[in-house]
């Protein structure tokens, strides 16, 4: 990288960071996987919304089952979803890909555990020769954990599950383990957060990031 | 790529109507949302009164108000919102009070109007629910009394403003823009005057002066002004009073909030004592001052009955004193001439404290300009005697303490009122505290107020005598609450064979007494007792549950008293018969009685050191 480019790469990120959290366009992620290893393990299903000026758009729901998937090994007990399933309503990997690059590029992407998530599509799209690129990213997970920290809480892991998380604001209950529900349940739990960090003034995006 | 959210669409379709019509309804509805998370700070981005959509609550609670101010309904999980204005294509004209943040569903007017043409049903549930809302408005618009209205939840919703510099042809313009006949005048931020049209009229066009000179050239300035958690009845008084159409609201911080003009309050006036205190201020003779008051035990039996909250009576009582005295005075000064130097007359008691009953007596007096002299002196002295005299006429009666206007001990400078405070401060012999009891509460009726001001800061000063705090609470103490030792009512045996209970002297006295107390330590000077321990909240004296109990007690025993005294049959005035009751208001009534014991011990540790 040529220092001019570097030197415009972090023009641009400070420039992302001191703009306002409502004036980008989200996409929210989530994706269910057969294990938590991106080399070794495969994305079986991705969901996805996305938001502008703080609404969440439901006709831009998407939701895409991959029938390429090799093993499920342990997986079905979380997400339920069987190879007859996959093959019958799946799409392949390479289609599966092109939808989140489509909806990701261009966009802020939050994810619940955004390493998780993000470590599968990047591992995915490199393997694949594709170009997936959110302007950034923001991770409710890291927010929470960030947020009760600073409270001075102890930390437990099962605290900042989606589920916990979700309850320390009294958001209602969701089925777990859907790709869309949960991406669904991400995207209330930012507004949640962006709330109860602001009340009613605009914030930065550097103070969600 | 169309997917639902299965969560969304199960929740959707348990609700009414959806639960009646094929899932594809559901799942077109949970299709063509948008989601938000709804918050007291944020609701004015999703509550645009143009762009009308159909709301559904997901998750926490909200209140929807009226214009007027009123709550609709409660709104929570599976509540909708903002359908009436789909159906009808009225702009929204509701708010939302946030109860808790939570999230709501959001229906666009072409998705909502696709749902109607395709499900019958759809429409059939969302006119039904509109109908009956009016309904209920209508009921809960009956039970609840504009007097009872604080001003806040009637005033314009935005406030309009200009700063002093701007021209008067710049002003205009924003008056006309807005459709408003009068405009508040700031410095930025702080209240500084006020135009109407009328100025315009009178102070521009009329003497035809530049209209590019700065608007503060032709601005009232100081103009009288209203705080918004004021009741609307303090507000409409106060505009007969001046007899003013205008009056801006500012909040605590003295910033302005909005503005109430006599047209809004005209069309919330339905009752009597407002429109007889308009009367009042307006007679031209003392004859018909006289007449006027002789309406008003009729007119208070009426009125009782349409109002929830009893202990307003007090304040409209105290309201019509008010107005009386200062007409009487005002009379008084068109026949003998106008007052030869600076004076204000102040009551005391119960009318200071705004809690007046149909059989309380006059307390009142004169403050006097440190100049006066003897000449002058007889003036007031004429004065006093006049209004004392017409207001017995108006029966208010006589002070039996003689602590009135009329009396010589009751006219004084400044300095001479200090020195008699002073001196019961000083030596605190039960005649003395009695003394203190009526004369710290005092409020200004008519006259001079920075007089009034002069008073106030010197009682202030005295007040520092921990020997008289303790003399207070030590002498509060000798007046028990009606309660025995096995919690059972102490009843007092009457002339007639009645056994009877005194909420006054025994209740509420005792409450009055304990506050003004605490409220002279913290150097509150208010004289009503609510009023007075809503500021004591700012002070680490009580705590704040002990506040509320005390005025939850007050406001009980009030209510109890003045529904008695309406319908009383034979007992001594403030008393009621526990026969009379039923269980459950004995049971209050102990618990109040047991409260108000509990806050008596706590003043004595607090002042006295439990030296009982």
């Amino acid at each position: 990288m040529t220092l001019g480019k570097w030197l415009h790469n972090q023009w641009v990120s400070l420039q992302l960071r001191q703009s306002y959290f409502d004036e980008h366009d989200y996409v929210i992620v989530d994706l269910e996987l057969t294990g938590l290893e991106p080399k070794k393990h495969e994305i079986v299903s991705a969901g996805w919304l996305t938001m502008q000026s703080l609404k969440i758009d439901l006709s831009t729901a998407g939701y895409m089952l991959n029938r390429n998937v090799t093993s499920l090994l342990q997986s079905p007990i979380y997400h339920g979803l069987n190879n007859t399933q996959l093959t019958a309503q799946g799409v392949s990997l390479s289609e599966l890909l092109d939808g989140l690059a489509k909806v990701i590029n261009g966009r802020v992407l939050v994810c619940h555990n955004a390493q998780l998530d993000w470590g599968f599509i990047q591992h995915a799209a490199k393997a694949q020769q594709r170009v997936i690129q959110p302007k950034a990213i923001i991770d409710t997970l890291k927010i929470e954990k960030h947020r009760l920290l600073v409270q001075g809480k102890p930390l437990k892991q099962q605290d900042l599950t989606l589920t916990a998380c979700r309850a320390r604001y009294a958001l209602p209950k969701y089925s777990e383990h859907n790709a869309l529900s949960d991406a669904l349940a991400t995207a209330e739990l930012l507004l949640a957060q962006y709330h109860s960090m602001n009340r009613g003034s605009r914030e930065k995006l550097s103070a969600i990031m | 790529m169309t997917a639902h959210v299965q969560d969304v669409m199960a929740f959707a379709h348990q609700q009414m109507p959806f639960s009646h019509l094929p899932e594809a309804a559901s799942a077109y509805f949970s299709k063509h949302l948008s989601i938000v998370y709804l918050t007291q700070e944020n609701q004015a981005d999703w509550l645009n009164p143009t762009d009308v959509n159909l709301y559904l609550v997901r998750s926490g609670t909200f209140d929807l108000v009226s214009v007027q101010g009123e709550v609709v309904t409660r709104l929570a999980e599976g509540d909708y919102f903002g359908f009436p204005s789909l159906l009808t294509g009225d702009k929204i004209s509701n708010r939302l009070r946030v109860v808790t943040a939570g999230l709501v569903y959001i229906l666009g007017q072409h998705s909502f109007d696709y749902l109607r043409r395709e499900y019958k049903e759809f429409e059939q549930h969302f006119v039904r629910a509109h109908t009956n809302r009016l309904l209920s408005t209508y009921y809960q618009s009956k039970s609840r009394n504009w007097s009872e209205f604080k001003v806040n939840e009637m005033m314009s919703a935005q406030v309009i403003t200009s700063h002093k510099l701007l021209s008067i042809a710049e002003a205009a313009q924003v008056m006309s823009r807005h459709g408003i006949s009068s405009l508040i005048i700031t410095d930025g931020s702080q209240l500084l005057g006020l135009i109407t049209d009328r100025d315009l009229r009178n102070r521009v066009l009329a003497v035809g002066l530049d209209p590019s000179l700065p608007v503060e050239t032709i601005m009232t300035e100081k103009p009288k002004f209203i705080f918004e958690n004021n009741r609307v009845f303090s507000a409409l008084h106060l505009m007969l009073k001046h007899n003013i159409h205008h009056l801006p609201v500012l909040d605590e911080e003295y910033v302005p909030k909005g503005m109430i003009t006599s047209t809004d309050l005209l069309k919330l006036q339905k009752s009597d004592p407002v429109q007889l205190i308009s009367k009042i201020y307006k007679a031209r003779s003392v004859m018909e001052v006289k007449r006027c008051a002789s309406e008003l035990p009729e007119l208070l039996k009426q009125f009782s009955n349409k109002i929830e909250d009893i202990s307003t009576i007090g304040k409209i009582l105290s309201g019509v004193t008010d107005a009386l005295t200062t007409r009487l005075i005002q009379l008084y000064q068109v026949e003998y001439g106008a007052a030869p130097c600076a004076f204000c007359w102040v009551c005391f008691g119960s009318q200071a404290r705004e809690e007046q009953t149909l059989h309380s007596d006059q307390d009142n007096g004169l403050v006097l300009e440190a100049t006066v002299t003897n000449e002058q002196l007889l003036y007031f002295a004429r004065l006093g005697a006049y209004v004392c005299e017409h207001l017995v006429a108006c029966g208010i009666k006589r002070c039996p303490g003689n602590i009135m206007a009329s009396n010589d001990a009751c006219r004084g400078t400044v300095k001479q009122w200090s020195e008699r405070f002073d001196k019961w401060i000083k030596s605190p012999t039960p005649k003395a505290m009695l003394n203190c009891k009526i004369y710290f509460d005092l409020r200004l009726i008519d006259g001079s107020a920075s007089l009034f001001r002069d008073l106030s800061t010197q009682l202030e000063q005295i007040c520092k005598d921990d020997l008289f705090y303790a003399a207070m609470a030590t002498d509060i103490n000798t007046n028990s609450v009606p309660i025995g030792l096995f919690h059972q009512f102490k009843l007092k045996k009457g002339t007639t064979d009645h056994k009877y209970l005194d909420l006054k002297h025994r209740g509420v006295v005792i409450i009055n007494d304990l506050v003004r107390l605490y409220a002279l330590k913290a150097g509150v000077f208010k004289a009503n007792t609510l009023e007075r321990l809503e500021a004591l909240l700012q002070y680490d004296m009580l705590s704040k549950k002990d506040i509320f109990d005390l005025q939850d007690c007050w406001r009980y025993l009030t209510q109890l008293r003045v529904k008695t005294q309406i319908d009383r049959d034979g007992l001594p005035s403030n008393c009621i018969d526990p026969q009379v009751l039923t269980s459950l208001q004995k049971h209050q009534l102990k618990e109040a009685f047991f409260l108000i014991k509990q806050a008596q011990q706590a003043s004595v540790f607090k002042f006295a050191r439990g030296s009982l």
